[in-house]
This record gives structure tokens, sequence and C-alpha cells, in this order.
């Protein structure tokens, strides 16, 4: 890695401690949703799948303008956050991991629900059969089976998170050491004179922590596909 | 796979996360500011002041970031109307107003590529355009772009521009496209193009072409702060009219008000 000064390093690690905890707190919900969507059918199915992959579709500005309207100092939600917990989000490096989180999740859903689908059913049924309760089942069976497809996703969605700008800069603007980001950090060395040498420093960084990402998910999908073979 | 999870957590708790610090105040300033007010606080650490954390971005954009509740310090516009914007809405402290700095409004080319265009009643812009775009800040919201407008509107040299302007969210980014050669032309302020060695200055506008250029600055109310980030937040506004600001601005090609 080439020399970076410490300005740079506080955008770099700003950006992994974002991305980690947009990975994190995406995870639990998107394994949720993924599994409700992989395995029931119910009403309304269809338009929970396109809630969850709206912000795939929409421009990041708009996921942002919505962010910051909900979680604003006037937004319902902000305001509850504010006056009942005194916590606020907007403007803050919470915030950006919000957004990331949002923007990662559609990833985290599909790849999670691919690996569920396809479990065989059978070794479930296997499980309960023989005393299993549901939970245990799930605990047992279904989670580790399908641990390959989550962690493909939660690598996915990190790497989103850690490319996220639209959203991420409406939401939260563009604060050293606090919501700036290695995207938001280039864009702002693109407008200053002489800033192009870091520019491509924390280009090359990012070029080095995307592509560890995709590796890393790309070594998973071929473990699931050896599963699938096997089962 | 528990272990590839491990060894991310491992790998991202190693990291030592950016340290909070609580003795700093953060800066919302014009774009058109970053240069000299980047030399102003070091200055001010090395003059045992404390940290400060400057964000720049067109004066426009963080008025309405204050407004939904960034958490800001310290707020110097480019203009008085976004000042006058959140003076209106209670959310900066106005007896603490005062206006630091002015400026001059430049026509730019890139370094080598000098077009001879003299700045007068009729201007015609499209020849030296030749087909390219006209790189302005934003003309309905960023100071430096209402500026820009007044002074071609007064000229009389808009329409010669036709529909090739190109408006960006801030001063620097019109900068930086005319620097990288991408348009012939762009209007920023004289400290801009000092600050970039990629253009040279074509003209200067006429000072009666457009409003005053000036930088007011004032601390941001803000619900739970005061005390100490308060007197912090006085200490250094007073700083910026020490001796020492004073000459890094005038070195900088801005005009240092009393």
């Amino acid at each position: 890695m080439p020399y970076v000064t410490p300005e740079e390093m506080v955008a770099i690690r700003l950006s992994l401690k974002v991305a980690f905890w947009a990975m994190m707190a995406s995870m639990p919900f998107g394994v949720a949703v993924a599994f409700v969507l992989a395995r029931y059918h119910f009403w309304g199915k269809t338009f929970l799948n396109v809630l969850v992959h709206l912000p795939l579709i929409l421009p990041p500005v708009v996921t942002g303008y919505a962010l910051l309207l909900l979680f604003g100092r006037h937004g319902p939600l902000g305001s509850v956050l504010a006056d009942v917990f005194g916590v606020t989000i907007a403007f803050r490096w919470q915030g950006a991991a919000v957004a990331a989180a949002v923007m990662g999740f559609p990833l985290l859903v599909r790849a999670t629900r691919l690996s569920i689908e396809a479990i065989d059913q059978r070794l479930e049924s296997a499980a309960a059969t023989l005393g299993a309760r549901p939970s245990a089942v799930f605990a047992t069976i279904t989670l580790p089976l399908a641990m390959p497809g989550i962690m493909a996703g939660m690598i996915l969605c990190f790497g989103k998170a850690l490319g996220e700008f639209g959203a991420t800069i409406t939401f939260v603007s563009s604060i050293p050491g606090e919501t700036r980001t290695l995207p938001a950090a280039i864009y702002t060395l693109l407008q200053t004179p002489g800033g192009d040498p870091a520019a491509l420093r924390l280009i090359i960084v990012s070029v080095f922590i995307s592509f560890a990402a995709l590796l890393f998910s790309e070594l998973l999908a071929r473990r699931i596909m050896r599963r699938m073979v096997v089962a | 796979m528990a272990g590839v999870l491990s060894l991310l957590i491992v790998f991202c708790l190693a990291w030592q996360w950016p340290a909070q610090a609580e003795d700093h105040i953060t800066v919302f300033a014009a774009s058109s500011l970053q240069t000299a007010l980047d030399d102003a606080i070091k200055a001010f650490r090395e003059h045992g002041g404390g940290t400060i954390v400057a964000s720049y971005a067109g004066s426009s954009a963080l008025a309405k970031q204050i407004e939904q509740g960034a958490p800001a310090d310290i707020f110097i516009s480019a203009d008085t109307d976004w000042m006058d914007y959140l003076d209106g809405k209670g959310l900066i402290d106005s007896k603490s107003r005062r206006d630091f700095w002015s400026n001059d409004l430049v026509l730019i080319a890139p370094k080598g590529h000098l077009p001879a265009i003299d700045l007068k009643s009729g201007v015609d812009l499209s020849s030296a355009l030749n087909g390219g775009l006209f790189a302005v800040a934003n003309m309905q919201s960023v100071p430096a772009g209402r500026y820009a407008r007044a002074a071609l509107l007064a000229l009389d040299a808009f329409s010669s521009v036709g529909n090739h302007f190109v408006e960006v969210e801030n001063v620097r980014l019109a900068l930086a496209l005319v620097a990288r050669g991408e348009t012939p032309l762009g209007i920023v302020y004289k400290t801009d193009a000092l600050a970039e060695p990629g253009v040279a200055i074509v003209a200067t506008f006429p000072k009666d072409s457009y409003p005053r250029i000036l930088y007011p600055g004032a601390l941001v109310k803000r619900n739970g702060a005061g005390g100490s980030a308060d007197a912090f937040s006085r200490n250094f506004l007073s700083f910026l009219q020490s001796p020492v600001v004073r000459s890094i601005f005038a070195r900088r090609g801005f005009q240092v008000l009393d």
C-alpha cells in the first residue's frame, strides 16, 4: 500500500467502521427477510420483495433524502430518537452506517435467499421427525447450511457499504472524521487544487478493499456450488 | 466459515476506530475558503488553540445541512443571503456575526489556452468558448454562481454563453473543470484562481457588475452545546481577526475587512 497521510487514514478507518456496522446491522434483518421470502407464501410477498430491492434501483439521492426526512431533526423517527433516547444519527457516522446498511440490504437478502432455497428441506423434516423443535431445526440445520450464502451476502453488503456515496452524502454530508468516508474523501480531493495524488492513493486503497471483498464472496459462492453438487 | 467471520471481526476491531475527539469544533465554510482557512486552522493549532474540523461545500448546501441539524459550531458563508437565511430561522448567534473578508470575481481559462477577452458591456464569449462549456457554480443557489450570473447579466454577456453553461455544486468544482481543461472558460473567485496552478485569469469582472462579495461568519446555535465548545468557537472566531490570520488571507488574495 502506498504511503497514506493521517487524514487519509481517518477516512479509510471511518469507511471500514461504517461498512462493518452497516453489515452487522443488516445481517439479522436480512437473514429474517430472506428466510421469509424463501419459505413462505403470503399476501403481500411481492410487495415485500419489491420494497427490499427498492434501494438497489432507486437513485441513491432519493434514498438519502428519504432517510433525512425520516431521521432528520424534524423527522418522525429522528425526533423520537432525539427526544426519547437522546440519539441523533443524521450527520453522524451512525447515520452513514444506516444509509450504507439500507443500500447493502438487497444484496444481503438476495444471496441469503438463494442459499436458503438451495437447502434440501428433507433434512429439516428429518430433524423434525427426530423431535427437534422448529427453533432447533433452524439453528442446527437451516442456518449452518445457509451460512455460505449469508457470508457471501454480508461481504457484498460490506462492499456496497464501503462504496456508498449518493445516499450517504445526502443524509449525513461529508464531515472529516465523522461522515467523510472513502468515496466522499476522494470526491473532495478531486475538487482540491493539488489533491490528485492523494485522490489516487485513496483510489488504490478502494480498489484493494473492493477486490478483497469480491474475492471472498467469489470463494464462498464456489463453496455453495460444490455443496449443491454434493447434495 | 466461522473463521472468515471472526477474521473479519478481528480485522475490523484491530483498527482503532477514529477517536471521537471531544476537544474539537466543526466549521462549515464556503468552498472558496478552503486553502486559506486550512492554513488558518493549522496556525490556530500551532498557537495551542486546539483542533478544528472543517467541512467545505457550497454555502447553500452547508446552510441547508445546518438547518437539518448538522453538527456545525461555526458557519462561514460566501454571501450574506445564506447567512441571512439561517439568521432568519434563528439558527445562528446574530451577535457573533461579522464580515471577515471580501473577494473578486474573475474569468479563468486553462493555463496556456488564454483567450484575449475584454470584460466590458456587450462582450461576446461564444467565440472563446468555441463550442465548449462554461463552468460556473449553480446560478440559482451557490453564491459564486449567483455572483457570476449577476455579472454576466450586467455586462449583457449572459446570452452569448447561451445553453453552454455547466453548473456545478460549488466553485471549486468549476475551478477543477477548467484546470483539467474540460471547459475552456469558467468563473470563480480571484482567490480560487490563485490557488490553482492549472488555470490563469483571463480578466477580472468590474466591481460594479455584481453585488459585493462578503464572507460573513457566525456561531451556530446548537441544542445542548454551549459551555466549553462555545468558548472554543468564540476563541476561533476572534483568532480569525488576528494579525496572523489576516496576513494568511491577504497572502491568498482576499481583501481582509476591518
